[in-house]
């Protein structure tokens, strides 16, 4: 059988990382860019407390999102995953690291993704 | 926009044929897991996380316990990565791995070139 190339003008794996301060702590991100989708870490210490999966399906309009690592009484991670999966229409991993789980610190965080994604749309 | 000089994820990367397949190793440090994505498809496909067994005193071979977060869970998915990972937790002081394994090829030759690479990319 031969070898089935990939089509899509994905030029491999990248590492991108910036950072901001948001209500007066230092949140860190770490994107990934892979072919056909992303993952990204957000966190304020070098942690790695969860992981959610999402993609898009043609059965629903909502991506599918499941947490595959974590505590999952901590929603964070899913919906984040959900709706950047939603944004890009890309599978998306998402870790939400930071210790607390403020719904404004939350806002502020994907504020700063989305303005990142339209930035450097070539680094997710 | 605050902007820091040293990220606080530690990242390695490296990029190599395999018998003739593209192949993309990149090591991620966290405090609580070493995060590797080896893929011959860009993608980070099975996840499989990697755990030393806490062992209460002696001194014989240290085992490993892995678990597939994400994907198909079959036997060989558990011996590639229980063969790719052990080494990385034991030289990064015990530290659980997480794997993202998308190999078009899971020979043990491929196997033994992909470690290689992988102690070309540390970060613990």
């Amino acid at each position: 059988m031969t070898e089935i190339l990939n089509g899509s003008d994905f030029g491999g794996i990248s590492v991108h990382n910036f950072s901001e301060k948001i209500l007066e702590q230092v949140v860190h991100f770490h994107a990934m860019k892979l072919n056909g989708g992303f993952f990204l870490w957000i966190g304020s210490a070098p942690v790695l407390s969860n992981l959610a999966v999402s993609m898009s399906s043609k059965y629903d309009p909502m991506p599918l999102s499941t947490l595959v690592m974590g505590d999952p009484s901590n929603t964070a991670a899913n919906s984040l995953a959900q709706r950047l999966a939603k944004r890009t229409k890309k599978q998306v991993f998402v870790s939400y690291s930071l210790p607390m789980t403020d719904s404004s610190l939350s806002l502020l965080v994907e504020n700063r993704i989305k303005k990142e994604m339209e930035l450097h749309p070539e680094n997710f | 926009m605050d902007k820091m000089a040293e990220p606080i994820i530690k990242s390695r990367q490296a990029q190599k044929e395999v018998n003739g397949i593209f192949t993309e190793v990149v090591c991620t440090e966290f405090s609580n897991y070493i995060f590797v994505t080896l893929t011959q498809y860009g993608k980070i496909g099975t996840l499989i996380s990697v755990t030393p067994d806490s062992r209460s005193n002696d001194i014989s071979t240290p085992t490993f316990s892995t678990k597939v977060l994400l994907g198909k869970d079959e036997p060989l998915t558990h011996v590639c990565a229980k063969n790719l990972a052990t080494f990385i937790s034991q030289e990064a002081g015990n530290r659980p791995v997480l794997l993202g394994l998308a190999l078009k090829d899971s020979s043990i030759d491929t196997i033994k070139e992909i470690k290689d690479i992988i102690k070309s990319c540390k970060v613990w």
